[in-house]
């Protein structure tokens, strides 16, 4: 299992997790969230910080995997079987077109952070202006007094805990191997210098492509199970840049150097925002105290949680090594 | 001999700027060639043409018989031209044998080949102390070396080399210069971009000299540099 370390610490402290907080309603769906909001970070950053690809439309895909759930179940009574693998679908045909469309005019840095902004917000503005999928309304998915597993409809939470769990171990493990594989090295040289990368033979476009692709699936997949488990969704819950901007600062938080420093990042923040909005007694608190939370952690951990941790110890394990090889050279 | 790059009336301009004008000369499988020219006389220019880093204005430029000009810098390394850049450009985030593994991937798919491949090369240019170095934490002449290793690891047939000692030590430059004239006989042609005439005459038995763009002369090393037009181009250049 040495090849998904980083995956099966994840699932164990998960599930240890999700022992802890089983027998509370309250503190599930917390666990729920913080789990969906971490893959969200942990995909979104997958291009962001370990491809070098900024992007602040990636809500348009949490919207098409939402909305193709709540679509396919209101309008045609369509099981997750079917809408779950369309908006995935959806998802990676929209990244591959935005994508070819940007790489080819060689978008990069803050011009495809902008360009990708733009797709998100047309696709916010016409979502809310279409009747067929609720306006900005939104749209109520129907739910039955009984469970229907075919439909994942549950009245227990912890269905819906195992299903985000899987889709987050899965991510982790995906993210993982890729990593140590070329593709990873590619993504990383890419995000280094791109130039220098295509001289020794990487194909920037594709590898580019293959991350945004990759990327807009999981987040669509996120998306289908929050419609299941919210049963609603509407333009500013799944498709706002608020959302998008969410991915962004969970993995600053967290860290954006490394595959999971984002997860630390959802970790810490969404239980915390989550609590302060509940149990702020002032209206609008939570908003300041959880601003003043992120500019201290900005300006304290620069390289995030889990890139504080990480550097501390890898600075120890490379002088270890490095003094052994100056050994054995000597 | 034959030939193995072909640079045929190749012409590249920015704008109005006329980069390169009419540029031709050939380079043999196992040779060492000289382009020299003063500042700004389109060495880097013609460099990222040959890579395909910059796209021709007109002419051709074939590598063992093909066309590459008009070719992604990914497809022309792969056909095995290799470049290095005269502003070293590392992989800052990792280290050096992942730097080099960037590029052994290009020939080797899986991780564990390229991993052997890269270390390979670490050993054969006297490297492999540094491996696991951050490339953050090297200094001038290391960098070059690991930009060297780096287009080593892509196993080319030619390898451009811009600059390589330009601001080296007299030491380190004498080392770097061995290291070059031990690449023939791995099979590799090489094209230096120099500005030492004495490092370009022992290196190199023949040179192409730019000059605003244009081929000033080219032939023998020692008949190049003691052309009087060429003499004039480079007196011009250290008086301006
Ligand atoms: N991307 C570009 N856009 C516009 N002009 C350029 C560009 N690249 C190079 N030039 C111009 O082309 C000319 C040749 O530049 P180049 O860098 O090829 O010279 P060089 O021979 O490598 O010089 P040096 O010895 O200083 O490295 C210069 O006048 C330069 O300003
Ligand atoms: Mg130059």
């Amino acid at each position: 299992m040495s090849n998904f370390r980083t995956a099966t610490i994840v699932a164990g402290v998960l599930l240890v997790a999700f022992a802890a907080v089983s027998g509370d309603r309250y503190f599930m769906d917390i666990f729920i969230f913080t789990c969906f909001y971490g893959t969200l970070a942990v995909c979104w950053n997958m291009m962001a910080g370990l491809t070098g690809l900024m992007s602040l439309g990636h809500a348009l895909f949490v919207g098409i995997g939402a909305y193709s759930v709540a679509w396919g179940l209101s309008v045609h009574g369509w099981s997750p079987l079917v809408t779950w693998p369309l908006g995935v679908g959806l998802a990676v045909a929209a990244a591959a077109a935005i994508g070819m469309l940007c790489f080819r005019y060689g978008l990069r840095g803050y011009f495809f952070a902008i360009a990708t902004l733009a797709f998100g917000e047309v696709a916010f503005f016409t979502v809310s202006a279409t009747e067929a999928l609720g306006r900005s309304d939104g749209m109520i998915m129907p739910i039955s007094a009984e469970d229907i597993p075919g439909q994942l409809q549950f009245f227990e939470k912890w269905p819906y805990a195992l299903i985000i769990m899987t889709i987050l171990i899965g991510t982790i493990a995906i993210g993982e191997a890729l990593m140590k594989s070329r593709t990873g090295y590619y993504w990383r040289a890419l995000r280094d210098n791109e130039q220098a990368a295509e001289a020794l033979g990487v194909n920037a476009r594709a590898f580019k492509l293959r991350c945004f692709m990759l990327s807009a699936g999981i987040s669509a997949l996120c998306g289908a199970f929050y419609a299941n488990y919210v049963a609603f969704v509407d333009p500013r819950s799944v498709l706002g840049v608020e959302l998008s901007i969410q991915m962004l600062v969970y993995s600053i938080v967290g860290g954006m150097s490394l595959l999971w420093g984002p997860l630390i990042g959802a970790a810490v923040l969404v239980p915390f925002s989550i609590l302060l909005r509940d149990y702020s007694a002032i209206p609008g608190s939570d908003i300041v105290v959880y601003a003043v939370l992120l500019a201290v952690l900005a300006l304290v951990l620069p390289q995030g949680i889990a890139g504080w941790f990480v550097a501390r110890w890898q600075r120890r394990r490379l002088a270890r090594r490095a003094s052994r090889t100056a050994e054995v050279v000597s | 001999m034959t030939s193995l790059l072909e640079v045929q009336r190749v012409s590249k301009s920015f704008g109005g700027l006329h980069a390169l004008s009419d540029v031709s000369f050939e380079v043999g499988a196992g040779e060492i060639f000289a382009v020299i020219g003063p500042n700004g006389a389109g060495k880097t220019t013609l460099f990222n043409c040959l890579a395909g880093a910059a796209t021709l204005t007109s002419g051709a430029i074939r590598l063992g018989g093909q066309r590459i000009d008009g070719r992604p810098p990914h497809e022309i390394c792969r056909r095995g031209l290799a470049r290095t850049f005269q502003l070293v450009k590392p992989f800052r985030g990792m280290t050096v044998l992942e730097n080099v593994k960037v590029a052994a991937f290009s020939r080797y798919p899986s991780t564990k080949q390229a991993t052997a491949a890269a270390r390979a090369v670490l050993d054969r240019i006297g490297m492999a102390g540094l491996a696991e170095h951050d490339a953050e934490t090297l200094n001038v002449a290391q960098l070059r070396q690991l930009e060297i290793a780096r287009a080593l690891a892509t196993e080319p047939q030619l390898l451009l080399l811009d600059e390589m000692l330009a601001g080296l030590t007299p030491t380190e430059s004498t080392a770097m210069c061995e290291r070059i004239r031990q690449l023939p006989r791995a099979g590799i042609a090489v094209i230096v971009v120099e500005h030492s005439i004495p490092v370009v005459t022992s290196l190199c038995a023949r040179a192409v000299v730019l000059c605003f763009g244009k081929v000033l002369t080219q032939g023998s090393t020692c008949e190049v540099i003691a052309n009087p037009r060429v003499q004039e181009a480079y007196l011009g250049n250290a008086q301006s």
